[in-house]
């Protein structure tokens, strides 16, 4: 009983995020009447395709390419902090918040379309799509331990559950309560991923495609486990590196980013949450340090 | 985070026509940016943000209108599948029409509006510190390995070839 209604809370909340950013950004003021914002969007667009694709060779072999799409959002945050220009101020940022959660949509329409023009590969290749959320746990037993190490504390539990999108915050939040330290953690990962996690998993990606030698649609299914914009730009390298296999790239993309979405969060309820609680309960004795959360202060 | 909580459930014809402009500025940007970085003719990448366009929109409104509560993100997915679907009338035409608009294209434009968004976590990410910064990436960098690994193994052991 207990348990059913827990569920029942967290997926109504989880799918009235995305809503709720955008209505409340969206539908209350003129988003479009902001011209300088939009504006300034399409010079940054204009810039990053003329400047196109960099690839930089590490060592023999092992070759980074930076996208154009690190280029605009790069640029975007800079002219946010950027004192000299003042037109792209906190408000600005409002309403890309929300206007972003409105373009989700059409990212996902176009990998949709993808997805169905090649439906026949969802059915050769449905376990390997459905066992790699499991794969996800991964995080748990690599992550964990490093957590505790560093001393932190119940936030643990938050931090390393998941990757912490959207979905998985919704889910921590509505289980241990807004001002739980499992709470706090999630946040802190939250915030973290938005700012570092789409550059990240882009290099990451391109180096993991360089050196390991995994089949090119696992790396498609791969780039479907975080946010929207973390699978496009895990997606960037992965065309880039096999061309030839652009559409079904894109559709394995598609499917698993949906599966995050619907199944993952399951995952996340059931196995991911319980084990990482048990995986804590067993180790914080014997590798956990004196909190450190109270000195970089509370929030 | 805050900024979760509290929305508006109220949607007008003014807010329908705030969507359609929106959509209407990201296709004409992501044009132009297909042109410059694909050399896609305008006409068909305009055609083809249209179709997506009006995806989304049917997504967006179908998640406030309808009485289940399914997130837009799996509407759109439904619907661009069946549309794309082989065996549907439609096939043909999306599909031509989508392709000519690059993924790579939308994306630049989506993150550059994604890039301005998050400059409003800059401050709540300064005093995070490093400790939080090797859990994040440790956390993403893992996820990312367990997931493309498992789906190799079972790829592999499935006989799906390379």
């Amino acid at each position: 009983m207990g348990i059913i209604s827990k569920k029942d809370n967290s997926t109504n909340e989880i799918q009235h995020i995305y809503r709720q950013k955008t209505d409340k950004r969206i539908l209350k003021k003129n988003p479009w009447r902001d011209y300088r914002l939009h504006f300034t969007i399409l010079v940054l667009v204009i810039i990053a395709m003329f400047i196109g694709p960099i690839e930089i060779e590490i060592t023999k072999g092992v070759t980074v390419s930076i996208m154009p799409l690190l280029y605009t959002m790069v640029l975007g945050l800079v002219f946010y902090l950027a004192k000299s220009i003042t037109w792209i101020e906190r408000k600005q940022s409002r309403v890309a918040e929300g206007a972003m959660m409105l373009f989700i949509g059409i990212l996902i329409a176009k990998l949709a379309v993808s997805s169905g023009q090649s439906m026949h590969l969802l059915f050769e290749m449905g376990p390997a799509l459905m066992l790699q959320e499991l794969g996800h746990l991964a995080t748990i037993l690599i992550a964990l331990p490093v957590a505790l190490l560093l001393g932190f504390k119940r936030e643990t539990i938050g931090m390393t559950n998941s990757i912490g999108r959207e979905p998985e915050v919704a889910v921590v939040v509505d289980k241990y309560g807004f001002n739980s330290p499992e709470s706090r953690g999630i946040f802190a990962l939250f915030i973290v991923g938005t700012m570092i996690g789409t550059i990240f998993i882009s290099f990451l990606t391109s180096i993991c495609v360089s050196v390991l030698p995994l089949h090119p649609f696992a790396f498609a299914m791969a780039s479907g486990v975080g946010s929207a914009s973390m699978n496009a730009a895990s997606l960037g390298p992965t065309l880039a590196a096999f061309p030839a296999l652009k559409t079904q790239i894109e559709a394995f993309a598609g499917f698993s980013n949906l599966l995050s979405f619907s199944v993952g969060i399951y995952i996340v309820i059931f196995l991911a949450l319980p084990l990482t609680e048990k995986l804590y309960y067993l180790l914080e004795p014997k590798i956990g340090r004196k909190s450190v959360v109270n000195q970089e202060g509370d929030e | 985070m805050p900024d979760l909580i509290d929305g508006s459930e109220n949607i007008s014809v003014h807010g329908i026509f705030n969507w359609i402009f929106l959509l209407a500025i990201f296709s004409i940007i992501t044009v132009i940016g297909n042109y410059i970085g694909y050399k896609h003719p305008i006409s068909d990448s305009l055609v083809g943000m249209g179709i997506l366009s009006v995806i989304t929109l049917l997504g967006v409104w179908m998640e406030r209108k309808l009485p289940f509560n399914i997130s837009s993100i799996i509407y759109i997915s439904v619907m661009g599948i069946i549309l794309a679907f082989p065996a549907m009338p439609t096939s043909e035409f999306v599909s031509y029409y989508v392709s000519k608009v690059e993924l790579m294209s939308i994306v630049t434009v989506f993150l550059a509006y994604v890039g301005i968004g998050m400059g409003k976590s800059w401050n709540e990410f300064k005093t995070l510190g490093l400790r939080a910064i090797i859990i994040t990436i440790l956390v993403i960098a893992s996820t990312y390995l367990g997931s493309a690994i498992v789906a190799h193994i079972v790829l592999v052991m499935t006989g799906v070839p390379v």
